[in-house]
């Protein structure tokens, strides 16, 4: 029984994936996909989700997916009209179905209410004349028992049988039958060379290959060497010869037999076995330049006619049954299988199940490590050979450059392995919004936009909570409800909009709404009632829609079912935080609000800057990095009493010694003894970092801070460089920050900073 | 009477739960050389790459469904004597008579029994061993 428990648990996570395939095809109906594909696909997932539960026998799930099936079903047909409204209830139904399926994992309930009322409203599409739903109870009873599958411990032979009206008379296939057929039996070439009194007497070469193919599976070559160049063709001369290949039981006589009324009319060799090898080669080229000739003989009957005629399963019995039509290979063997899947294309896009392979996420895991400490070797051998001073023209340099080419691209792949797409996120998406929108009874429609943006697989698992939450807080606190929509002249159904993309090195994920925007009065005013910030702060409009993040702020007025669980703006703002991200919101009054979450695209590794200050070497991820320079005395301008700023171009960016802000060094050297590295933190804010010297570019492989040792400010992650030094990775942000608290005004963004004022 | 370890199979469906819960059944049976395909056409390309003697196969599948299999099966000399047996709903009448038409040796209605396949697949080829 383990085994089918271990099928039990696969058929759950076949029906996660069944029932994401359901509501993207429901969710592409609504949007007016009415495709037959898109409708066939619909039915398929509710189809084997119905099928798997029958095998285990989950019953209130079989019955509802069969009444959501027979619907389904009807729509496909054509009975039902597919239109938007019945998407809607589609939607709603299919996550009931999600309900049942969860259920029967034994994890949460179904409100059997709710079900029975569903199953009757899709009885009622699919028979308009059906009880009404106040009936609902008994019908969902009465109806789908009578038609769910048997258990499956019923002895359903029988019953088949009677139920579905054939009876198959018992048959033997041998597998001997099988293989005689399937592996060449007896050979045979067969030369034909036509003269023209065959073409005269109005004989076809290609009914005598259909002869000979009635004998059994023939391959036709065609030898037109003998053929002159068209201005001294005769056209009533033969000049062509066909080689055949014939497996076949029948003797010799009986192919002599197919040419009986040609004889004299050809040259006939009949010779057992393969004809030479040359010969079929010869011939094979030949074939692929006299393609008119070929198609005649292609367009003899299709085969499938044959095997429609009737009591076919007694031919199939025959061990020698006669081969059905004539079959001609062309020189290339896929035209076969081409020719009877028509729908073969050359890109395969792997579905569910197709050429992909299952694997232990740990197994990956482990090879990630493996390719890190590779990576770190890799680099560790290359700084002994710099060391020894070899020539970089050297053999042994040059292997070493290969050796660096394949271990990024080794690193490369298998960080490509674990990048999974966000769509197993965002799919989760919809349902949250229909059900959110439902509760708040705000009208939301969710537009979802780069779900195909791939991440590495750890940070996929972590963005659910935080997307979560911010759609969530979109609907329930940005959207207003359908009646101020209206009074405020917009379109009473919210848009909420859900996207991830790339940008530089990380991926960002912006969740906003077309809502009221952010009402920063009353978001100042709560954050003074409740002590977190002075009355007589001063904050731009940036700063007060930040406020929202700091620790025990939440401005719903009353705790609605939806936000307020306890869980504020700024756990998520932590849980983001600890993954290397950053979260930020931006917003216009009566535009509405796009809160903005972006994280590293990977926790593995990072491209850095490797560089010296104060005797520490330091790595700064090359992402935050806009240029690295050498500045000038006279573009250094001191600003308050201890702060200097930069001038960049046109404009000043605060100076922030790096050993400084990292407590290595209580005084600062002159900015311009050293390398300044122009850096961007995440909200666009710049800042131009200190350092004694720059080492260089290198990919690093983030080792946690956390987990080896504990979190310290302004420092992101460590790592092992290539001569087995411990480096730590800045982290930009961090360091801004702390500069700002301690050489600028406190900024909101620094809750720690605020809340101790 | 054949040996049912000496049967090769070939699973055909969509689902992973399904070909599962076949393969289980199949080995309960005493099957040994059991492959399996997401669809119609990769179980087409599976077989002419290498026979199968029986070939279990889902009707409702994505790309290539059931009947389009078994048609192109039984116009493929090679492979045209593989005995085929049609997984179906109880409510596809009109499927199963179309693959009789087609040359279907047998059919089996889901959910089955290990016993109700292996009657099925015994119907094809004698008592199994």
């Amino acid at each position: 029984m383990d085994e089918l428990e271990a099928i039990k648990v696969t058929f759950f996570q076949e029906c996660e994936e069944l029932l994401a395939d359901l509501e993207g095809g429901l969710l592409a109906m609504q949007e007016g996909a009415g495709d037959l594909e898109t409708v066939n696909a619909v039915f398929r997932a509710v189809h084997s989700i119905k099928g798997g539960a029958g095998a285990f026998g989950l019953e209130p799930l079989v019955r509802f997916a069969h009444v959501f099936e027979t619907l389904l079903d009807a729509v496909r047909s054509g009975s039902v009209p597919n239109t938007v409204e019945l998407a809607a209830v589609l939607l709603r139904a299919s996550d009931i179905l999600a309900d049942h399926v969860s259920a029967a994992r034994g994890l949460g309930d179904v409100d059997m209410g709710a079900s029975a009322a569903m199953a009757a409203e899709l009885e009622t599409w699919t028979d308009p004349n059906a009880a009404p739903a106040a009936h609902a109870p008994v019908v969902e009873e009465a109806a789908p028992v009578a038609a769910a599958p048997a258990p499956v411990v019923a002895d359903d032979d029988a019953m088949d049988d009677d139920d579905l009206g054939f009876v198959f008379v018992p048959q033997t296939i041998t597998v001997e039958a099988q293989a005689a057929d399937a592996e060449p039996g007896n050979v045979w070439t067969v030369s034909i060379r036509p003269k023209s009194d065959l073409y005269r007497k109005a004989n076809e070469t290609a009914l005598l290959l259909r002869e000979l193919s009635r004998l059994g599976p023939i391959k036709a070559t065609l030898d037109d060497s003998a053929l002159p160049a068209l201005g001294d063709l005769d056209p009533e001369a033969a000049f062509v010869t066909w080689s055949v290949r014939l497996e076949t039981e029948e003797d010799e006589s009986a192919i002599r037999e197919v040419f009986e009324f040609v004889d004299g009319d050809c040259d006939l060799e009949i010779t057992r076995g393969e004809g030479g090898v040359q010969d079929t080669m010869a011939a094979l080229l030949t074939v692929a330049e006299a393609p008119a000739v070929i198609e005649a003989v292609e367009t003899a009957p299709a085969p499938i006619i044959e095997i429609s005629a009737p009591a076919p399963v007694a031919e199939v019995v025959e061990p020698v049954a006669p081969a059905p039509a004539p079959v001609v290979e062309a020189a290339k063997p896929a035209a076969a299988p081409a020719a009877a899947t028509p729908k073969a294309t050359p890109v395969e896009v792997p579905g569910p199940g197709q050429s992909v392979i299952r694997v232990d996420p740990e197994r990956i895991d482990r090879l990630i490590d493996l390719v890190g400490e590779l990576v770190i070797n890799q680099a560790m051998l290359a700084q002994r050979v710099g060391e020894y001073g070899i020539a970089p023209s050297s053999n042994l340099a040059m292997g070493l450059d290969e050796l660096e080419q394949l271990t990024r691209e080794i690193q490369d792949s298998v960080m490509a392995i674990r990048a999974q797409p966000v769509k197993s996120v965002f799919q989760r998406m919809p349902r949250l919004v229909r059900e959110v929108a439902n509760m708040t009874s705000k009208q939301a429609r969710l537009v979802m936009e780069g779900e195909n943006t791939e991440v590495d697989k750890t940070v996929i698992e972590r963005l659910s909570d935080p997307i979560t939450h911010m759609l969530r807080n979109a609907i329930d606190h940005g959207l207003e409800s359908p009646e101020e929509r209206k009074a405020a002249g917009k379109n009473p159904e919210g848009v909420v909009r859900l996207a991830a993309l790339h940008r530089s090195g990380r991926i960002v994920i912006e969740v906003s709404d077309d809502g009221k925007g952010i009402n920063r009065e009353r978001v100042f005013g709560i954050a003074v009632k409740k002590g977190l910030i002075s009355p007589d702060l001063q904050l731009t409009d940036e700063e007060i829609d930040n406020l929202i993040f700091l620790p025990g702020f939440s401005t719903a007025e009353k705790i609605s079912d939806v936000s307020g669980r306890g869980v504020g703006m700024d756990v998520v703002k932590r849980s983001v935080q600890a993954l290397g991200g950053r979260i930020s919101i931006a917003s216009r009054p009566g535009q509405g609000s796009t809160f903005t979450l972006s994280l590293p695209l990977t926790l593995a590794v990072l491209d850095g800057m490797v560089v010296d200050v104060a005797g520490e070497t330091l790595v700064v991820p090359l992402a935050a990095i806009v240029e690295s320079l050498r500045p000038k005395p006279e573009e250094v301008r001191p600003l308050g009493p201890v702060g200097s700023v930069l001038a960049v171009r046109d404009s000043f960016v605060p100076l922030i010694d790096v050993g400084q802000a990292l407590g290595y060094r209580d005084h600062s050297p002159a900015p311009t003894d050293g390398v300044v590295l122009l850096v961007e933190g995440e909200d666009g804010s710049r800042a131009a970092l200190v350092a004694d010297a720059i080492h260089g570019q290198r990919q690093v492989v983030i080792k946690s801070l956390e987990q080896n040792y504990q979190q310290v400010e302004g420092v992101a992650a460590a790592t092992i460089l290539g001569d087995g030094r411990v480096a730590l990775i800045l982290d930009v942000d961090a360091t801004i920050a702390m500069r700002r608290r301690d050489g600028g005004t406190p900024r909101p963004t620094e809750p720690t900073l605020i809340a101790a004022e | 009477m054949p040996q049912a370890s000496s049967i090769s199979v070939l699973v055909v469906d969509d689902q992973l739960t399904m070909r599962a819960l076949i393969r289980n059944a199949l080995q309960q049976i005493g099957f040994k050389d059991i492959r399996e395909a997401p669809d119609g056409e990769e179980a087409l390309k599976n077989l002419l790459a290498k026979p199968a003697n029986l070939v279990i196969s889902d009707f409702n599948m994505p790309k290539m469904d059931g009947l389009a299999l078994l048609r192109a099966v039984r116009s493929h000399p090679p492979i045209r004597q593989t005995a085929f047996v049609m997984l179906t709903g109880r409510a596809d009448r009109e499927l199963v008579q179309r693959a009789v038409q087609f040359g279907v040796n047998n059919y089996c209605v889901k959910p089955f029994t290990v016993q109700g396949l292996r009657e099925k697949i015994e119907q094809v080829f004698g008592q199994l061993t």
